[in-house]
């Protein structure tokens, strides 16, 4: 049942980059937005969904043949809100300080898109081990779209990097941006983003 | 088997059932754990208000906090109203006022350290808040917290006030942070009221 290479390979290009959640399906912006404003806290939430997508695609692929079409949805929710759970205690019980730091986002992981989008789309036709690339894979690829975004909201809105001053743009000579670290800082950010990568996108298929 | 009419809910419940036991069992197993840090966190805020005692414990592991905390810090008794007192041999060295309210996102949770002279401000410690990271989550920073170090409670309506940066300053006032203008509105309400409610719960002097 194991993934052949070219599987992997093939899960991989298109979680990164074919059909990367962010800038081409454009799911999950709830989270893209809200907990890309310090790249630690991006760090931890990507860990985090990665973690969840990874295992909760493997988990409803294992039942799948035992799954009834019409309760499928409920014990995809299910499978997920077990994940999330699990990363949440674990975050209170042993790195309080970022549980406090990400609020409420880790549990509302469990009404990421992306999530429930992969359970759907590979996790319930796929053997466990195939899901389990592709949703890794899938939440690699909005992990570094999440923290390209919070690299550049942290060091225009505040002048750190990982909390580390950065030269220049921690000195009084870079009035700081501070609407980077508000909300709306995020949203210009993303747009920035998804416009890059789709013009990068669209000039490579033009030439094929 | 997965035709018949109830197997989708008796699918349904098993499931719900395995995967809820293995829940509730990892709680369990995790839940003394989270207890305790969310203790040691108010601990160690209470500590941080009293500059001489913070010092010690900068840096201290969870269990040294906690022994600080036990053997500095009383809880709320009949003398100290509604805070807890620092006491060295019985004789009270300060006051730990805990003050609560709504912040900009969600409830701040506050220490606010007075002196046995019961006017002057020996510190300030947030031990709960989900402000803004980068604005209204500075008031956690040692930066904006050490400005109420030897502030005194003012006579006048307000005991403490928070100013608009760059404005001048008095004995009783502080600086907000820049951007964060409902953070610090709402805090400086947060700090007078719990000041004030605690100052009601203080038995009246004898004279």
């Amino acid at each position: 049942m194991a993934a052949t290479n070219l599987q992997v390979k093939k899960f991989a290009a298109e979680g990164l980059w074919g059909n990367n959640p962010i800038f081409r399906q454009v799911l999950g912006l709830c989270s893209t937005l809200a907990v890309t404003n310090l790249v630690l806290n991006t760090l931890v939430m990507c860990g985090a969904l990665v973690f969840t997508v990874a295992c909760s695609s493997a988990t409803v692929s294992a039942l799948r043949n035992y799954t009834p079409r019409n309760v499928r949805m409920m014990v995809e929710t299910l499978i997920i809100a077990v994940y999330v759970i699990i990363v949440d205690i674990l975050l209170k019980a042993y790195w309080p300080q970022m549980s406090s730091n990400l609020g409420p986002y880790v549990g509302l992981i469990i009404t990421n898109c992306i999530v429930m989008g992969r359970c759907e789309a590979c996790g319930i036709s796929n053997p466990p081990v195939g899901a389990f690339v592709d949703g890794f894979f899938n939440g690699l690829g909005y992990c570094y779209i999440l923290i390209i975004i919070a690299t550049f909201r942290e060091i225009l809105g505040m002048g750190t990097f990982l909390g580390f001053a950065v030269p220049y743009f921690s000195t009084p000579y870079w009035d700081k941006w501070i609407m980077m670290v508000m909300p709306p800082g995020a949203f210009f950010m993303l747009g920035l983003v998804v416009w890059f990568f789709r013009t990068i996108q669209i000039e490579k298929e033009k030439r094929k | 088997m997965i035709e018949k009419k109830w197997y989708p809910i008796f699918f349904m419940f098993v499931v719900t059932a395995i995967f809820s036991s293995f829940v509730i069992g990892f709680t369990q197993t995790t839940l003394s754990r989270v207890k305790a840090n969310e203790k040691l966190i108010f601990e160690k805020a209470v500590l941080a208000v009293f500059p001489e005692l913070y010092n010690s414990v900068k840096n201290a592991s969870g269990i040294e906090t906690h022994n600080a905390f036990v053997k500095n810090i009383k809880e709320p008794d009949e003398q100290t109203g509604s805070a807890y007192s620092y006491r060295i041999d019985n004789k009270v060295k300060g006051y730990a006022v805990t003050v609560k309210g709504e912040g900009f996102w969600a409830p701040i949770k506050a220490i606010i350290g007075v002196d046995a002279d019961k006017k002057t401000v020996m510190g300030f410690a947030v031990y709960q808040q989900s402000e803004t990271p980068g604005l209204g989550a500075e008031i956690s920073k040692p930066e904006f917290r050490k400005q109420f170090e030897n502030k005194l409670l003012s006579k006048d309506a307000q005991f403490l006030t928070i100013k608009r940066p760059g404005s001048p300053l008095n004995e009783s006032s502080v600086h907000a942070i820049t951007g964060a203008t409902q953070t610090s509105v709402r805090l400086e309400k947060i700090i007078n009221d719990g000041l004030k409610k605690w100052q009601e719960s203080m038995p009246k002097e004898t004279k």
